[in-house]
């Protein structure tokens, strides 16, 4: 049926966004947001935040310095949240409110082999079959993520609930991204960048070599991140 | 020391100078940046057209470069 | 039909040229027709490896562009008949390169030869992407090296997500082919092992090919190390691995340089 209807729609879609928390004082969270930056090189590149200043009360020209600071980061500033509206004009990122923790946003994979659809009657999780390579990010928040092969060094998988991972992870693992403090990470061989769960990370120069090679599991603990080889059982009885 | 294998390096070396020599000799000169033979080659068709009808696939291009000379050959089939 | 195979790394210098003429000489020498496509437009190289640079007239840019017609532009090899190459062009822009004229010229080039070989550029940028767009079978190129090894595996992920065969979801047939293996670094434990690059790329192995000045030798004589030293090391490691290619089924060896006369003659002291 043919009309002459323009057909202008408008359309709803949720989306997985990194929330960055600046704390007082900034020059601080400014130096530590450096060490991360370093420690996992590439993992905030062009990769559109969120500003949350709900902890550190910024008049506008501090404001748009940061964001100014945060861009020569190549952290681009997509919106801003927890502040009065006033303080925001057409200079700077727009005002958004009512996010929930990632668990309810859509599947989204960038440039993974999976394609990963929204199906919010099925259980959630999803399973790769094939290595995750070099430059390829997974981001999935609605469930646990299984990977039959390795991790690269320089892929990431993200996973709102646990990560497993048959192979060996050599890239970044972020499990529980969406505020699951529960979520785990499991490796059969244990050769990481970058692990963190709900925030809390370690990188390759904090974990001890112990762990390297070795079949690994980590978790939240409180405040800590814990690491630690799985024993399988059969070898524990030898 | 292996005085064979010394002549034998040279001997490739001195290949691969010659061969780079003559290729940059051409790159470099005047005609390098240009479509000389694509020029050429419409110019030579179009002056072989007005006489006989030639198809443009009938046409084998072949050059050959050395160090003074090349040679441009347009082999054009003329249908009997 | 013939079968598009493109030849690819990511790093560069790591043997991609070398590897596709020395692959497509001895596919050729196997009976096939085989046509390589240097696909770096502004640096070829294929010309100079092939020893065909005097006799460049047209290249694949003047295909796209309607210049010249593609059976102008091959040059057939002198000393392997059943061996063509495509020249890249040296002085336009790479921009000329585009999707329709090259999907064009591979459909074409398929139907007449029994193997296109496309000879990526370094990089991940718009010529790597191009080469490898329609290819059925991928040979990616690795040197036991770290920084060569994580290059190849982000090639392969576009393998996996950029091809033709990728968007209809299938899959490009990928192997690897480790170039400038040095077994004296491999025995004093200085060189990735072979095992530990299977493993972490997670493809099939295509073969194993040695440093060696073989190598060098031939690319200073313009010559695909398979026509002008098939019995080397190097040349050995290349026909086993076209013969893979051809489905074959055979042992992956790493092949030794023969003793040579003269090294014996003169007590072989100088090895």
């Amino acid at each position: 049926m043919a009309s002459n209807c323009t057909r202008f729609r408008l359309v709803g879609r949720s989306y997985v966004l990194f929330v960055l928390m600046p704390e007082p004082p900034l020059a601080v969270w400014l130096g530590e947001l450096d060490v991360w930056a370093r420690r996992s090189h590439g993992f905030f590149d062009r990769r559109p935040v969120l500003l949350d200043l709900s902890k550190l009360p910024l008049s506008k020209p501090e404001l748009a310095a940061l964001i100014a600071d945060l861009k020569a980061r190549n952290i681009p500033v997509v919106a801003v949240e927890g502040v009065d509206s006033q303080l925001l004009d057409f200079t700077l990122p727009p005002l958004i409110h009512g996010g929930r923790p990632g668990g309810e946003s859509d599947a989204d994979t960038v440039a993974g082999p999976a394609e990963t659809q929204d199906r919010p009657c099925e259980p959630t999780s999803l399973l790769l079959d094939k290595p995750v390579r070099s430059g390829q990010s997974i981001v999935f928040t609605n469930g646990d993520v299984t990977v039959l092969g390795s991790i690269s060094s320089g892929a990431e998988v993200i996973a709102g609930g646990s990560i497993h991972i048959y192979g060996t992870l050599r890239g970044r693992a972020l499990a529980g991204v969406s505020g699951n403090a529960d979520a785990r990470i499991f490796c059969a061989k244990f050769d990481a960048e970058l692990v963190a769960i709900d925030g809390l990370y370690a990188t390759a120069n904090d974990t001890t070599s112990y762990l390297c090679g070795r079949p690994v599991q980590a978790w939240r603990d409180q405040d800590s991140l814990q690491m630690r080889e799985i024993v399988s059982s059969a070898r524990r009885r030898v | 020391m292996n005085i064979f294998r010394l002549l034998r390096r040279r001997h490739t070396a001195q290949v691969a100078h010659d061969r780079l020599r003559i290729l940059l000799a051409h790159e470099r000169s005047r005609t390098a940046n240009t479509d000389l033979v694509a020029i050429l080659r419409s110019e030579v068709l179009a002056a072989v057209a007005k006489y006989i009808p030639v198809a443009i696939d009938q046409v084998d291009v072949n050059m050959d470069r050395s160090e003074t000379l090349s040679t441009l050959q347009i082999d054009i089939h003329i249908p009997v | 039909m013939g079968q598009v195979l493109v030849v690819t790394s990511g790093k560069g210098g790591v043997g991609k040229t070398t590897s596709a003429a020395a692959l497509g000489a001895a596919l050729a020498e196997s009976g096939q027709n085989v046509v390589i496509i240097d696909f770096d437009v502004g640096l070829r190289n294929l010309d100079l490896v092939m020893g065909a640079e005097r006799r460049v007239v047209f290249d694949l840019i003047n295909v796209i562009q309607g210049q010249a017609k593609l059976p102008q532009a091959l040059i057939r090899d002198k000393r392997q008949e059943r061996l063509y190459l495509l020249p890249a062009s040296q002085t336009r822009d790479k921009d000329a390169l585009t999707e329709r004229g090259v999907a064009r010229v591979i459909d074409d080039l398929r139907a007449t030869f029994d193997w296109v070989i496309c000879d990526s550029p370094a990089g991940i940028e718009r010529g790597a992407i191009l080469a490898m767009q329609h290819a059925d079978i991928a040979a990616i190129v690795t040197n036991p090296e770290i920084s060569s090894v994580r290059d190849s595996d982000r090639i392969i992920g576009l393998l996996d997500a950029k091809t033709e065969k990728a968007k209809k979801g299938q899959q490009v047939v990928k192997h690897l082919l480790v170039a400038r293996y040095d077994e004296s670094r491999a025995s004093s434990g200085d060189m990735l092992q072979i095992e530990d690059i299977v493993e972490i790329l997670s493809i099939p192995l295509l073969g194993i090919i040695p440093e060696s000045e073989q190598v060098l030798r031939a690319s200073n004589l313009g010559s695909p190390i398979t026509i002008c030293n098939p019995e080397s090391a190097p040349g050995r490691a290349y026909f086993s691995a076209a013969k893979r290619l051809n489905g074959e089924v055979i042992p992956i060896t790493i092949p030794r340089e023969r003793n040579r006369l003269f090294g014996r003659l003169l007590g072989g002291r100088a090895a």
